[in-house]
């Protein structure tokens, strides 16, 4: 602790967990609608491939403020992320708008992530510094540690940031991946959000260790577990990784312990292998009233403007909907396009 | 949501948290608790290993062996001592640097060079050479030429065992440039949360070829490696053969108990270059001369030697059976016939599966192409 940060200190505590953080009141105001945000769309998605009009849904409902702390601990001008198919949160900081969203749900020619090719939430964008992704769970983790070592060659001084779930830590890419930033220091930060399971498979048929931090030991790097439901201590944690990251300090794991409210995908039905009094339990832990609560106990928001913010969140995910929906398919002739270089 | 309720905290760097056994191998024995003549076995078998290897890289360098060639010359009480804890019907997979292991386990001397010469006698019928070594009535499973691909292997013919509940064991050989390997993990993930019975025995030589393990790790006392997963591991000198059996018998033991798998890192070295064409930039004279004094075989001499328990005639008397065995294995292997060209295709399908295919018919798939 800086001599600085000792005088306020106790004032700091006073407004708030966030304040000790160096977060301002702005700042939860903003991760609060973020999340707000992502929740409703992702619940909208749901609806369209209900209604039989987007092919497939993918939900990040539950991973919301392990996606928020964790971005907003990152440098958004500057840093890289490889997102995985929960992050409608964190794209969402990262400057993808609700309309992007739904043209990618859609699959229509306008998506920004691939002109209505990839399956729903394969998020990219170039102009964002968001990697695409392929759909083999866990290959994006060695690509971030080659994206980390092009900015440590290039003294950018940019941090990568690749999300995950449990379930690919078990695979090789994991292992190779972090084991090879891990001898060259590389700035990038591997972030599971741990939701219990991989599809059907429960953690402890999946994970030979309890946490997934533990995995750091086979590769000498910092190994942290962290309430994935409360976004001030995932913030705080991947901010405490981003520093070592920008001082040359190499690598971190950070695993956020959360769940998926719903089903793994829109065509798992998770009742055959969760009990409801589980995820009733975690419904109970769900972070955005959590936060809503904080926000009410500090001031920072009444009910009104909670009202309000819901309304303004409806009007942007009916835009999008609508904007989507009348948006054109891809045309024919371009099929072809993208699928080997120029 | 206030400071206490976040559940961060900082990993505990030591084995010992959670799910961590703290299990550690039996001690070697007494050698005057053994017998005399398993011991001068030993000590033959190791000079067997070490003759054939210098006889095979002679013929190699004459041309009369082609392809690849990886010698293990220290790595003798590795291979000895290893499998002298393994029962008959255990299993047995390892890495391309594969000659000693097959010796120690049995396989004959001149079927195991005969293989390195590419004739039809070998024990892979001369198609695999010096990296594919294989003997499955020794339940034998094969050198392996892909770095860390018989990890998986390895695995799975311990859920075998563990699937038809019996008592068998897995020993699974590799190198320390292995364990960085996404087949490692997946493998050491596999076997630990499904408590497989496996050993694995990672053969640290401090290389992979010309990369020094701190350059291609940054935990370099690889049996931490284990912690990540939850395996009980162990560091142990793989050039004192009756450590690395002990390590290994109490690594069995505790597989064939139900309790899942071990890790174990010998700690070794290769005097020899990684494969015959090798230049060995990449380490001093001092570092192999040091090693050297560690040398299993003249370490293993002088132990049986100070505690009396054979005599230095005996010792003699092994050296010269160890090199007329390597002999009579050149003699074998050099009157062995090249394999015959129409048997090109055998052995690639199961007959079964051959049958089934048009125009197959017995072992002969492939029999249609022209
Ligand atoms: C290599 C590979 N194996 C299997 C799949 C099928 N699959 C898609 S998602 C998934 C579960 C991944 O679980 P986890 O990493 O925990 O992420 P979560 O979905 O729980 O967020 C699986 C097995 C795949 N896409 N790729
Ligand atoms: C997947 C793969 N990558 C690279 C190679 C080339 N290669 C052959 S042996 C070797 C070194 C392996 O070192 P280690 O596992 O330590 O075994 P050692 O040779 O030291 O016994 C490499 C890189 C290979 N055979 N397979
Ligand atoms: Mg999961
Ligand atoms: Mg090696």
């Amino acid at each position: 602790m800086a001599t600085g940060d000792r005088v306020d200190l106790l004032e700091r505590y006073q407004h708030g967990r966030h304040r000790e953080l160096g977060l301002t009141d702005e700042d939860v105001r903003r991760m609060y609608e973020v999340m707000l945000l992502a929740r409703r769309l992702d619940e909208r998605m749901w609806i369209l491939n209900r209604t039989g009009q987007a092919p497939f849904a993918i939900s990040g409902q539950g991973h919301e403020a392990a996606q928020v702390g964790a971005a907003w601990a990152l440098d958004r001008e500057r840093d890289w992320i490889y997102p995985y198919y929960r992050d409608v949160a964190l794209v969402l900081v990262w400057g993808l708008t609700p309309r992007d969203l739904m043209l990618q749900l859609l699959g229509k020619a306008a998506d920004p992530s691939s002109g209505g090719r990839q399956m729903p939430n394969h998020f990219s964008s170039r102009r964002l510094r968001i990697a695409p992704q392929s759909s083999v769970v866990g290959t994006q983790i060695p690509q971030a540690a080659g994206t980390a070592l092009a900015s440590k060659l290039e003294g950018t001084g940019a941090v990568t940031l690749v999300t995950f779930g449990e379930g690919a830590t078990a695979q090789g890419d994991f292992h190779e991946g972090v084991n090879f930033a891990a001898i060259h220091r590389l700035p990038v930060i591997f972030f599971c959000e741990n939701n219990g399971y991989a599809i059907s498979v429960p953690a402890e048929k999946e994970l030979s260790v309890p946490d997934v931090a533990d995995r750091a030991l086979g590769y000498g790097i910092p190994g942290v577990t962290v309430d994935g439901n409360d976004p001030f201590e995932v913030y705080r944690v991947v901010r405490e990784a981003v520093e070592r990251a920008r001082a040359g300090e190499g690598p971190s794991l950070i695993e956020a312990k959360t769940y998926r409210l719903l089903a793994h995908s829109s065509d798992d039905d998770d009742s055959t292998y969760r009990p409801r009094e589980e995820v009733e339990a975690w419904r109970q832990r769900d972070p955005l009233p959590r936060l809503a609560a904080y926000l009410k106990e500090h001031g920072l928001a009444d009910d009104a403007d909670l009202q309000a913010l819901e309304e303004q969140v409806r009007q942007q995910v009916d835009d999008a909907t609508e904007h989507a929906q009348a948006a054109p398919y891809p045309r024919a002739e371009h099929l072809l396009d993208h699928v080997t270089g120029p | 949501m206030g400071g206490g309720e976040g559940m961060a905290q900082a990993n505990n760097p030591e084995p010992g948290r959670d799910g961590w056994t703290g299990w550690t191998p039996d001690p070697p024995p007494d050698l005057r608790d053994e017998p005399p003549e398993r011991l001068l076995e030993y000590y033959r078998q190791m000079q067997v290993i070490r003759h054939f290897e210098e006889r095979a890289a002679q013929a190699y360098t004459q041309g009369r062996i082609g392809g690849f060639l990886h010698l293990a010359n220290g790595e003798e009480a590795l291979a000895v001592g290893g499998l002298a804890a393994l029962e008959p019907e255990d299993d047995l997979i390892t890495h391309y640097r594969d000659h000693g292991v097959a010796l120690a386990r049995g396989s004959d001397p001149g079927r195991v060079m005969a293989e390195l010469f590419g004739r039809a006698d070998g024990v892979s019928g001369g198609r695999g050479g010096s990296m594919h070594l294989a003997d499955a009535g020794r339940r034998f499973w094969g050198g392996h030429a892909i770095v860390g691909i018989h990890l998986p292997i390895a695995a799975g013919l311990a859920l075998a065992h563990q699937y038809r509940k019996e008592p068998r064991v897995v020993l699974c050989i590799f190198g320390d440039g292995a364990t960085n390997t996404g087949a490692f993990h997946e493998a050491l993930n596999l076997a630990a949360t499904w408590e497989l019975p496996v050993i694995f025995l990672c053969q640290n030589n401090l290389y992979g070829m010309g990369t020094a393990i701190e350059r291609a790790m940054r935990v370099t006392e690889l049996h931490r490696r284990g912690a990540a997963y939850g395996i009980p591991s162990a560091r142990i000198n793989g050039m004192r053969l009756l450590e690395v059996r002990a390590a290994v018998a109490s690594a069995a033991r505790w597989a064939r108990e139900g309790k899942g798998p071990v890790f174990l890192e010998a700690l070794t070295y290769r005097y020899r270059g990684h494969s015959m064409a090798d230049p060995e930039l990449y380490r001093t004279k001092e570092e192999l001369k040091a090693w050297r004094a560690w040398d299993p075989i003249q370490l293993f001499a002088q132990e049986l030697l100070e505690a009396g328990v054979v005599t230095p005639e005996a010792l003699r008397r092994a050296d010269q059976e160890a090199e007329q065995v390597v002999e009579a294995a050149i003699a074998f292997a050099e009157q062995s016939p090249e394999p015959d060209p129409a048997t090109l295709h055998h052995g690639v399908y199961r007959a079964p599966l051959a049958a089934a295919l048009p125009a197959g018919g017995g072992n002969g798939v492939g029999a249609h192409l022209p």
